[in-house]
């Protein structure tokens, strides 16, 4: 079936471009054929805003808890992802809490060297940063942690992406105030969303095997959502910022039932 | 301001002790020699040019210092500057120990010459400083005076009286060359007086005819005939452009097109000189006589007008005209070279093609934004100990190569967090641990890499418990049941074993 807005005439008004599901900047391969099948793109599409978040988010388990432990996996996986972009460029961290370690970097290969930090006094700040950088476009990537992520705000930045083809990535973290946080898995605009848990990693003799997550694909626009467990190749097999090395992350299994719960977790009674 | 190095270390906050032996001590020659000494020191036989294993020799409590001429020069500089605004215009530093002060035409405010004189001698004394004063019609006159005059004395020459208040004293205090003063106390030329009453030509044929160091030219300066050149500092030309209206303006557009008047005209002076800069504040003054200002800083130096007012642009709102601005200034600061190549890359024109101008546009808007010093790239830092092992630089500072590390947390807790940990055995991996009250059992864990704290950072005295987790630290590597990664350590001596959480793994 020919696509109906290709017969329109190339002066297409503005907001009609902007619903236009087609990215013009392409994709990056996830490197696994089970992942990339589920995106449109075949891989991460540019020029688009991605959210990642993180399970415990709904399971509200621990208050600090989840704050600062769900932070790691989700900079994890988007480092993985940001490692894997086109270019040498900068890449802009914005965050209201600097708690990332650039050192720990270096196991997602990605380049600490690379990483521009931003502080912003709230999650607003946050987020018209963002939309700032964004717009310009000199960043290979812009990345902002917020705890709370409207369709409003998504559609701002998804905007912002369009005009100069950047990409931008949402993490969702516990907020810092105790405002009401909408739940992640609401939709918004954002072109894939993704959801990460904690997994149990192979063990050898008691020692901690490659680190291991649950890695959910809620949303993708044009694709469908997926499951699968993913396992962080070992930082050595990778040279850092070659991008056609090993891929950092490998898909171990896919989860028929993209709900499959994580092994039942132990709670202390007190 | 006799020995000025000396004044200048009493001066410095925290030097404690007023009365004991002082001197400074300085490598002439290869050899370690005395360079200033103070009075108390000179009392107990010290003089300069002495070694310093005599100097202890003869007193033991002496305390000794580097000399730091460059450290004196610049206080003394200051020093001047601190006259230029009491009391005249022009005032210069002269190394190493004294300073010029062209009081013409400004005595007057302070009730003649005396009184100037009286209230510099109160000022520098509050200071904790001690000054020899002299007022003379000539700069070598007053040179010579300074010198001859008692400790914290002050001397004023009547107008013409140069030739008769110097006639006895030595010639050493014209400011001869070395080898001419030798030559004269050999030749038994002993005071200024011997050396005015000889013949001119004689002297000019024996001393030679320098124009500003001869033997004729030093006299000549301190009697009265010749004007002496004095490198006064000059203040820096002020980079910044002022607009008055005679009609207040009102409006955010009218202060833009203001503005834009003002960036032109500077960012044009910046190209003329060839430089760029790196911070500007435009400052609107009100009719009532209100100042507001709002500051902009670029991460690269700019003269390109169209940015700047884009950056000012942003804040402009934040102005309350009130009843009519009367006056805009602009001024640019942090003045750098910027050669024309890299002006075309931040102009407004080339932003878009060039990449690393592009970047420092985003730089500078977001930094307009949050304030400068929210943005920064981290950089390695040689250290052990995880939370000092990194460094904040600018964002746009070059980039290094980063150490290979063990694996290390992608989120560092601030400060370490104590936990309640089991383990097995006092040397092992924890069983389980409790943080923030919930309770993790470890089903895998790697281990231990001994940190310890770094001995030649001085340990601050603390609480029992910071230098405890400062001194040698166990972290291990730990999964618990859900598969969440720690990085948790356990520090303190066998009876004071403490565990700590410190960072999350991915």
């Amino acid at each position: 079936m020919p696509d109906p807005l290709s017969s329109l005439p190339s002066g297409l008004p503005a907001w009609r471009r902007s619903l236009d599901p087609r990215p013009p900047h392409g994709g990056v391969a996830f490197g696994d054929a089970a992942v990339d099948a589920h995106l449109p793109e075949h891989g991460l599409g540019l020029g688009q805003v991605h959210e990642i978040g993180v399970a415990e988010f709904d399971d509200k388990a621990g208050f600090g808890d989840g704050q600062a432990r769900t932070g790691a996996l989700a900079a994890a996986f988007a480092a993985c992802l940001l490692a894997r972009l086109p270019g040498t460029r900068p890449i802009l961290w914005i965050a209201t809490v600097c708690d990332l370690y650039p050192h720990g970097l270096a196991a997602c290969g990605l380049d600490p060297a690379r990483l521009i930090l931003v502080r912003a006094r709230r999650e607003a700040e946050v987020l018209a940063a963002m939309e700032v950088a964004l717009r310009e476009g000199a960043a290979a990537a812009v990345l902002g942690e917020v705890g709370a992520f409207q369709r409003l705000a998504a559609r701002r930045l998804q905007l912002a992406c369009r005009r100069q083809g950047s990409t931008g990535f949402v993490l969702r973290r516990w907020p810092h105030a105790a405002a009401p946080v909408r739940r992640v898995a609401e939709g918004n605009a954002a072109a894939t969303r993704w959801r990460l848990a904690p997994w149990p990693s192979e063990r050898r003799d008691r020692e901690p095997g490659p680190a291991r997550w649950r890695v959910e694909l809620l949303q993708a626009r044009g694709g469908r959502p997926g499951a699968w467990v993913m396992e962080l190749a070992e930082a050595p097999a990778r040279a850092m910022g070659d991008r056609d090395a090993t891929p950092a992350l490998r898909v171990v299994a896919a989860l028929a039932d993209p709900a499959a719960a994580p092994p039942s977790r132990l709670r202390a009674a007190g | 301001m006799p020995l000025w190095p000396i004044q200048r270390l009493r001066r410095r906050p925290g030097f404690a002790p007023p009365d004991r032996a002082l001197a400074t001590v300085e490598t002439r020659q290869g050899q370690r020699r005395l360079a200033a000494v103070s009075p108390e020191a000179a009392a107990r036989g010290l003089a300069a040019d002495q070694t310093p294993a005599m100097a202890r020799a003869i007193c033991p409590d002496l305390v000794l210092i580097e000399a730091d001429p460059d450290a004196d020069a610049a206080g003394l500089a200051a020093l001047a500057r601190w006259c230029t605004r009491h009391f005249t215009p022009l005032a210069a530093p002269d190394p190493p120990e004294g300073l010029w002060l062209d009081i013409t035409g400004c005595a007057g405010l302070f009730g003649g010459e005396a009184g100037l004189v009286e209230a510099l001698a109160r000022r520098l004394g509050g200071f904790g400083l001690q000054a020899r004063l002299a007022v003379a019609g000539s700069s070598g006159a007053a040179w010579a005076l300074a010198r001859a005059v008692r400790q914290d004395g002050s001397i004023l020459l009547p107008p013409g009286g140069e030739r008769a208040a110097l006639a006895m004293l030595p010639v050493g205090l014209l400011r001869l060359e070395a080898r001419a003063g030798f030559l004269l106390r050999r030749l038994g030329v002993k005071t200024i007086g011997d050396l005015a009453a000889l013949p001119r030509a004689d002297l000019a044929a024996r001393f030679g005819t320098d124009r500003s160091r001869g033997v004729l030219a030093r006299l000549d300066q301190a009697l009265g005939g010749a004007e002496e050149p004095i490198a006064w500092p000059m203040p820096a030309t002020p980079w910044e452009e002022r607009l008055a209206f005679a009609e207040p303006l009102l409006t955010t557009d009218s202060l833009a097109a203001a503005l834009d008047r003002l960036a032109v005209r500077l960012c044009a002076r910046l190209e003329r000189a060839g430089r760029g800069g790196g911070a500007f504040i435009a400052t609107f003054t009100r009719v009532d006589g209100e100042e507001k200002a709002i500051a902009v800083t670029t991460a690269r130096p700019v003269r390109a007008a169209a940015w700047l007012l884009r950056l000012l642009a942003e804040k402009l709102e934040r102005v309350d005209p009130g009843f009519g601005i009367e006056a805009i200034c602009l001024a640019a600061g942090r003045l750098e070279p910027l050669d024309a190549a890299q002006a075309v890359l931040l102009d407004g024109a080339g932003m878009d093609e060039a990449p690393g101008g592009k970047l420092a546009a985003t730089i500078d808007l977001l930094a307009n934004r949050l304030g400068p010093a929210s943005l920064w790239r981290a950089q390695p830092w040689p250290s052990h100990v995880p939370e000092r092992a990194l460094r904040p630089v600018p964002p746009l500072a070059p980039s290094v190569p980063w150490p290979h590390l063990p694996p290390r947390p992608l989120r560092l807790l601030a400060r370490p967090e104590p936990i309640e940990a089991t383990a097995p055995v006092p040397d092992a991996a924890p069983l389980q641990f409790r943080w923030r009250g919930a309770l993790h059992r470890v089903r895998a864990a790697s281990g231990p890499e001994r940190i310890g704290a770094e001995w030649w950072h001085h340990a601050p005295p603390g609480p029992a418990e910071r230098s405890e987790r400062d001194r040698l630290r166990d972290y291990y590597r730990v999964e618990d049941t859900e598969g969440a990664r720690f990085w948790v350590f356990r520090a303190g001596l066998e009876e004071r074993r403490r565990w700590f959480l410190h960072g999350f793994f991915p």
